[in-house]
């Protein structure tokens, strides 16, 4: 069982030295001698025995400091050291323990010895088996930082391909969020505005990260292409339901900001209260969570139920996952919510906000790990859209047709057609340049057409906050009730002038509006019912309403070198 | 962390006792609870009376026995949990899938 | 051990006179220090080999050399020749029986 060992024997005396050289070869092992402690040095360094038996007090260098350089010269791998000697007071033996690992007291037995050659190996062996498993891990870890770099830094160019740094975005966001599992999205809407993602997903490391990937995906995908926050909601809930293994989830608040219409879509699955603050005022509403997390429910009980909020001037929302109220400082205490609800309470400027929580929390937790992804969001005035990117040229020869959509009650009650629509106009290269007023103007029309054509709402009942839950209640509740009714888009494009004219009218099932009511009542509201048809007349090149408020038509043009 | 279960007399119902932290940890030790028992269970009781912290981890684990229970039509209830726990589970709506007490 | 007991022996008698002529000298110069380590390293080999009276005088002239006490290191050192020459004449004598 134990291997041939190269055992050095340093011993001035000639005849122990003898002695203990036929004992070690009756072992079975290689005997090397040396006479003083330098020479024994000197043997080590050429010969790398495996053990020493050291005599203690020799010539020219004694056998303590012979065992020192040795174990240096060593370094990290054992050779044991059994001193061998006469002395006898304890203070000696314990010395020969402190810089050797034996010893064996003379007279020489020969049984004791050989026993403690299997001993000592036995313990140089397990240090051995220690180091190169130290060493393996070392590399394994290696291995994971490098794999985990490569993964983060792909992972880094698909999640932040988004508008994180929009000047009304601010957060907070560990280096090493993607390993915690937190997840922070942005991207701008065709349309303007933007849809925003704070995700946290169930555990940690390498398998936290994985399902980031697909939700990322989707969600500048979607967006991109103008999908609303209920069309994102189902598919990736629905692909994280489908990819990842039971037990593992996503927990997010999914935003949907429209600068143009003044409104926030909030939907919260499982992450701890956001806030909308109100900049006019100390109100404060909590954004709660009123659904399982993405990736628990089967498709067809999924519900993308979201809350619909006016937004103001001034207003800030604050985002948060649970490594925030998790924070814990040196005494083991929790950050919790009631410092955040404080924090919140005492904040004089809306502003200020989000360094005074930034502040309290560096200031609660210390140097301790950073675990907090926190996200703050407000209104700005500038539209602005996704630059996107095509996988195709497009078609830019002058394009000369004419379609008719009708989307009908099954339809509008679950499907949102705009994203088709948009798709289709994008076909044509030189529309593609104004791809944000397109979408808006699509957008209000098509909200005009169902809202107060289709649903028969009354806008003038978003005059005030409640009022404006009311009518989005009222909205949900038609909607599904909804059993006749059609929007209709007429699309038309021609040539004209080596560039092309787009002429869309759009008409509804509704009974038609009080045009002029209308303008009247939405200057009058402004602050808090957006400014639909304001904008639909800056934003296309022309726009004609019917008189009896049925039906619109507009018109965007390009040139020829568009 | 300690989890014990405890079958009842017709073999029905299964408790599961949690002492503790139940994150991560638990894992296997929660596992065992369900996986390794001569019963089929048509009802499982998770009592949370001793369980100090429960973190997502947990959750998903609670999820992955209402998967062994049979998914839609398990039968498993929470109870004694905390107002901690209470919260943790409110949050994630966890009502929705489980009985919860 | 058997085979190299015989060289064994023959070390061990040609060792122990060096180490005899060492003691005499260290002793003519009052040199403690050379007086105690010739004695510490003589007792072990002596004590390896059995000779234990050997042993036993090796080790108390050892502790006079550590208290400077030449006048008993010197009837210790003579005594240790005495007890040498008795060992030596044993030793060769064990040595003869395996000439042949």
């Amino acid at each position: 069982m134990s291997e041939r060992l190269s055992v050095l024997i340093a011993e001035d005396n000639a005849a122990d030295r003898l002695l203990l050289s036929a004992i070690v070869t009756r072992e079975g092992h290689r005997a090397l001698t040396a006479a003083d402690g330098q020479e024994a040095l000197e043997l080590f360094c050429r010969e790398r025995p495996q053990l020493v038996l050291m005599d203690a007090l020799m010539p020219v260098m004694d056998g303590f400091e012979a065992a020192r350089l040795i174990k240096l010269a060593a370094g990290e791998t054992l050779v044991p050291i059994i001193f061998l000697t006469s002395l006898t007071e304890n203070d000696a033996l314990v010395h020969c323990l402190e810089v050797g690992d034996d010893f064996l007291a003379k007279p020489y037995n020969r049984v004791i010895l050989g026993a403690k050659i299997r001993a000592m190996d036995r313990l140089r062996r397990l240090q051995q088996t220690v180091l190169e498993q130290r060493d393996l891990i070392a590399k394994h870890n290696e291995h994971l930082v490098a794999e985990q770099r490569v993964a983060k830094a792909v992972f880094d160019k698909v999640a932040h391909s988004g508008c994180l740094n929009a000047p009304n975005i601010r957060y907070l966001q560990s280096p090493y969020a993607l390993f915690n599992g937190d997840l922070m999205l942005a991207a701008y809407k065709p349309s303007g505005g933007m849809h925003v993602l704070l995700g946290d997903f169930t555990g940690h490391g390498l398998p936290a990260a994985i399902g980031a990937m697909p939700l990322a995906e989707v969600f500048y995908g979607m967006t991109t292409k103008g999908y609303g926050l209920a069309d994102i909601l189902r598919e990736v809930n629905a692909k994280l339901k489908r990819i990842l293994p039971v037990g593992v989830f996503c927990c997010a608040t999914l935003i949907n900001l429209s600068f143009h219409r003044r409104v926030v879509e909030v939907w919260n699955g499982g992450l701890p209260d956001g806030y909308l603050l109100r900049g006019g005022s100390n109100e404060r509403i909590p954004l709660v969570s009123r659904h399982l997390p993405l990736g628990v429910l089967e498709p067809a009980v999924f519900d993308e139920k979201y809350e619909v909020y006016p937004l103001l001037e001034g207003d800030r929302l604050l985002l948060l996952s649970d490594g925030l109220l998790e924070t814990r400082n040196h005494a083991g205490e929790l950050f919790g919510e009631q410092r955040l609800l404080d924090l919140m309470a005492a904040n004089e400027q809306r502003g200020q906000l989000f360094d005074e929580v930034q502040q309290a929390l560096s200031a609660f937790r210390g140097e301790t790990q950073d675990d907090v992804s926190l996200i703050e969001l407000s209104l700005i005035e500038e539209a602005r859209s996704s630059p996107l990117t095509f996988s195709n040229d497009g078609n830019d020869t002058p394009l000369d047709w004419s379609a008719c959509f009708e989307f009908r009650a099954e339809t509008l009650k679950h499907m949102n057609p705009l994203p088709y629509l948009l798709q289709l106009l994008l076909e044509v290269q030189g529309l593609r340049s104004q791809v944000g007023a397109l979408y808006t103007v699509l957008v209000e029309l098509y909200s005009n057409a169902l809202e107060h054509g289709v649903l028969r709402l009354d806008s003038s009942l978003k005059r005030d906050v409640q009022g404006f839950a009311q009518y989005y209640g009222e909205r949900r509740e038609r909607l599904a009730r909804l059993e006749e009714g059609f929007v209709r888009f007429h699309l038309e494009l021609r040539p004209e002038h080596g560039g092309g004219r787009l002429i869309m009218r759009v008409e509804d099932s509704g009974g038609g509006f009080d045009l002029a009511a209308a303008r009247a009542c939405e200057q009058a509201a402004e602050q808090l019912h957006g400014r639909g048809l304001k904008l639909v007349s800056q934003l296309a090149e022309k726009s004609d309403w019917e008189n009896d408020g049925r039906g619109v038509s507009v018109e965007f043009s390009w040139s020829a070198q568009a | 962390m300690a989890i014990t279960s405890q079958a009842s007399d017709d073999g029905q119902e299964l408790t599961i006792l949690i002492q503790g932290r139940f994150d991560f940890g638990a894992h296997q030790e929660f596992r065992d609870a369900y996986e390794r028992i001569s019963t089929s269970p048509k009802r499982y009781v998770i009592d949370l009376k001793g369980a100090t912290y429960l973190d997502s981890s947990a959750l998903g684990m609670l999820l992955l026995l209402r998967d062994h229970a049979g998914g839609e039509s398990a039968a498993i209830s929470l109870i004694n949990c905390s107002p901690d726990v209470r919260k943790i589970l409110t949050i994630s709506n966890f009502e929705q899938l489980f009985r919860i007490s | 051990m058997e085979a190299e007991y015989p060289v064994l022996l023959d070390t061990f008698l040609a060792d122990s006179e060096e180490r005899v002529r060492l003691l005499a000298g260290a002793l003519q110069v009052k040199d403690a220090q050379l007086l105690r380590l010739t004695a510490h390293s003589f007792k072990g080999s002596c004590s390896n080999m059995g000779a234990l009276s050997l042993a036993d005088l090796c080790k108390q002239l050892e502790d006079q050399s550590e208290r400077q006490s030449f006048d008993s290191a010197a009837v210790l050192v003579e005594q240790i020749n005495r007890e040498f020459a008795i060992v030596r004449i044993l030793m060769k004598s064990e040595r003869q029986r395996f000439r042949g």
